[in-house]
């Protein structure tokens, strides 16, 4: 098959952006994947045997990632439920008209605005157990005795971690439903009226409909940012107390950064994205047909 | 042939970051390219402007973080990128070693002369099957601390000599409102930890492997089990150790116990200075030395030791020019500077508190002040230093079996897992790591 003009001219306008993509993505994921066929530690520069698919079989053999995968799982849903919930209350709220919405609105903006780091340590120094807002707060209300240490609690540390992330993502998940809500004609809300639909029914059956190209768009996002989630547990836990807060993420840093181990690394990462793939299909698969 | 095999292979992996490396960027041809951590900043460039006045020899100095140091230089190393010379730590001689980035010293006369004058332990430390790998940049230990006007307003007139007194002793300050928690450790999950769990270990008799490098960890009479059981009953029984411990780092735990709100702590000797600092420490003139407590039936006042020391690539030893730049910056530092003195030695120990491990430094009248000064005295410190232990963990595995331990102990400070199971697991860690090494 012969390329006309503008064919050609396409494909040499696009083969820049290609030929940098292939560099900066391809290559990365392909040679990632051949390293992850090796038993690659650093240390040992002078053996690198090809293992084939053990480094797999061996990290499903390893108990801390089944602890990390349970955690991660834990972690993942408590942040993913708990920004989408709240970010549908906060748009409701937001569309509405009321004296200060304006400022209000710009103000929900100023979490997401925090780096991811500030974020850290600000929630770091909240859950201080000697100088910390949160123990100088519940004990002047009167709702605790003596301060508490927080994140040595293995017990709440991963809520406390969830709670961070949340106040950080959850902006950006309001304003994305935010958006949707603006785009419901309000013809259907009138016609409910007319159907003596009160508020609740009104929400259940045209709001809520209507919200779903958001709510996936929410989901898929918060679920995937939240399965690999790394900066505030570098920052907060650095994994533990013990491994109360050992996600997935956090194993992958661990396994590649301190052990040196790549090999191993490197397939973890792998089992990751694959997991984040698939669980983005099936949000997106699940959802998209009701939309 | 394999893609790993080509030339891009694992080097290709650290090359990008390599590009930004102000050592691959810049070298000033004839200089000795050196690498440290980001502590004691000031004192090694005053001692490298020194060692350029008196040797005409330039330095290339570049230094990172210690949490991100090992895995910073592993990269560099990898890469064969330009380094003369490096801090090492102990604990990682022997997987330097086995790599082939540390290059055997035993051959040069003029370093090993050293050891006739260097503390015995320092020079074992640096000894890896046989072969010396370097010249000591300082060499510490884990000491026990009290704060003396805590003890005097508990009426307590003699520092603790057993754990057992410890617990007691806190309780009776604790009774007395003196202090919630009157025992400080610091048992955060870094680079620090295992130093700590040394100390206490071997002061409860204990050792975490055999002379053979079999692990007797989970040995409930080996230490420690007993050492372990000791922190979880200290935070859950007695209460004498904050839960917060397990985040409690290094430097925060300096901190707090600078602070004045604890009685007693296993600090590293060199924070003394700090500690006893007016400009540092609320607690100043109030923190003295005591000997490490006993713990157990078997108990010792042995401690956990390590060192510090200057490790030359075998890239610069290949090399005749390198070789012997980097052979006169060691010398310089590590041992007498041309004149003939300890200078490094004296100006970390001086300045930042860092204890020498040259043995005639000990006499020096600065040094004999300064022991006056900050710790009321040197004769502690110098039995202590006398009982100092490296690690027996020492291995090429120990950077990966550390994560697991590190885990192990935080799980028995939470009352998360039982002291005999979790060195257990710690234990098994360390038999399957041996096994994969050989």
């Amino acid at each position: 098959m012969r390329l006309g003009y503008d064919e050609r001219s396409a494909a040499l306008l696009v083969a820049p952006v290609l030929g940098v993509l292939l560099v900066v993505a391809a290559f990365p994921i392909v040679y990632s994947f051949w390293v992850s066929l090796h038993d690659i530690v650093l240390t040992r520069p002078l053996r690198r045997p090809f293992v084939g698919f053990d480094n797999y079989l061996r990290i499903f053999d390893d108990a801390r990632f089944w602890t990390a995968v349970s955690r991660t799982t834990v972690y993942t849903l408590v942040c993913v439920v708990a920004t989408t919930l709240l970010a549908v209350l906060v748009a409701l709220l937001l569309n509405e008209v009321f004296p200060g919405q304006r400022l209000l609105s710009a103000l929900l903006l100023v979490p997401w605005a925090t780096p991811s780091v500030v974020n850290g340590l600000m929630w770091k120094w909240i859950y201080d157990p000697t100088y910390g807002l949160l123990n100088g707060l519940l004990v002047q209300v009167g709702l605790l005795e003596r301060y508490r240490v927080w994140l040595s609690d293995p017990d709440i540390t991963l809520l406390l971690i969830a709670n961070a992330a949340i106040w950080k993502q959850m902006p950006l998940a309001a304003l994305l439903m935010i958006v949707t809500m603006k785009a419901i004609p309000e013809d259907l809300y009138r016609a409910a009226r007319v159907d003596g639909a009160n508020v609740w029914q009104r929400f259940v059956h045209v709001t809520l409909p209507a919200l779903r190209p958001g709510l996936m768009l929410v989901l898929v996002y918060e679920t995937m940012i939240s399965i690999r989630h790394f900066d505030l547990f570098l920052i907060m836990t650095q994994g533990g107390p013990g491994d109360a807060s050992l996600t997935l993420s956090w194993l992958i840093y661990v396994e590649t950064f301190r052990s040196l181990r790549f090999g191993t690394g490197a397939a973890m990462s792998y089992i990751l994205a694959i997991t984040t793939f698939a669980l983005s299909w099936a949000v997106i698969r699940f959802l998209g047909k009701r939309i | 042939m394999t893609l790993l095999d080509s030339t891009l292979g694992r080097r290709g992996l650290v090359a990008a970051g390599l590009l930004a490396s102000p050592l691959a960027q810049s070298q000033p041809a004839n200089a000795v390219n050196f690498i440290g951590w980001s502590a004691a900043v000031d004192q090694v460039r005053a001692q490298i402007t020194a060692f350029q006045a008196a040797t005409g020899i330039a330095v290339n100095y570049e230094n990172f973080p210690f949490a991100q140091y090992r895995t910073a230089l592993v990269t560099r190393l990898v890469a064969n990128a330009p380094i003369d010379v490096s801090w090492i730590s102990d604990a990682w001689l022997p997987e330097f070693a086995e790599a082939g980035w540390l290059a055997d010293i035993s051959d040069v006369p003029a370093l090993m002369r050293y050891n006739a004058e260097a503390a015995q332990y320092c020079t074992q430390s640096m000894v890896y099957n046989g072969k010396q790998y370097g010249l000591s940049y300082y060499g510490d230990h884990m000491s026990f601390m009290v704060n003396t006007d805590m003890l005097a307003r508990a009426g307590i007139t003699t520092p603790p000599t057993t754990w057992e007194e410890v617990v007691e002793q806190s309780l009776r300050m604790k009774a007395q409102g003196i202090a919630e928690f009157p025992l400080l450790l610091s048992l955060a999950a870094d680079t620090w930890l295992i130093e700590f769990v040394s100390a206490l270990t071997f002061s409860f008799g204990g050792r975490f492997v055999d002379d053979a490098g079999a692990s007797v960890m989970a040995d409930p009479a080996r230490g420690a089990v007993r050492a372990a059981r000791f922190l979880r009953e200290a935070i859950h029984t007695h209460r004498i150790l904050s839960p917060g411990a397990v985040e409690t780092g290094e430097i925060n735990g300096l901190r707090a116990f600078g602070s004045g709100a604890h009685a007693f702590a296993i600090v590293p000797t060199y924070r003394i200075r700090a500690l006893n600092d007016p400009a540092q420490s609320s607690a100043a003139g109030k923190i003295r030395l005591a000997l490490m407590p006993k713990g157990g039936p078997n108990g010792t006042h042995d401690t956990c030791g390590w060192i510090r020391f200057y490790g030359m690539t075998p890239g610069a030893k290949a090399d005749r020019a390198r070789r012997e730049r980097t052979l006169r910056f060691m010398e310089f530092f590590g041992g007498r500077d041309t004149s003939g003195n300890y200078s490094m030695q004296k100006l970390l120990l001086t300045d930042m508190g860092l204890p020498s491990c040259a043995l005639p430094l000990a006499q020096d009248p600065d040094v004999v002040r300064f022991w006056d000064r900050w710790a009321g005295g040197g004769a502690v410190v110098a039995q202590q230093a006398g009982l100092a232990r490296k690690k027996d963990t020492i291995s090429p595995w120990f950077g990966e079996w550390v994560e697991t331990s590190n885990q192990a102990w935080q799980t028995v400070c939470l009352g998360r897992a039982e002291p005999e199971a979790a060195m257990r697991a710690a234990g098994t860690k360390w038999t399957e790591l041996r096994r994969a090494f050989r």
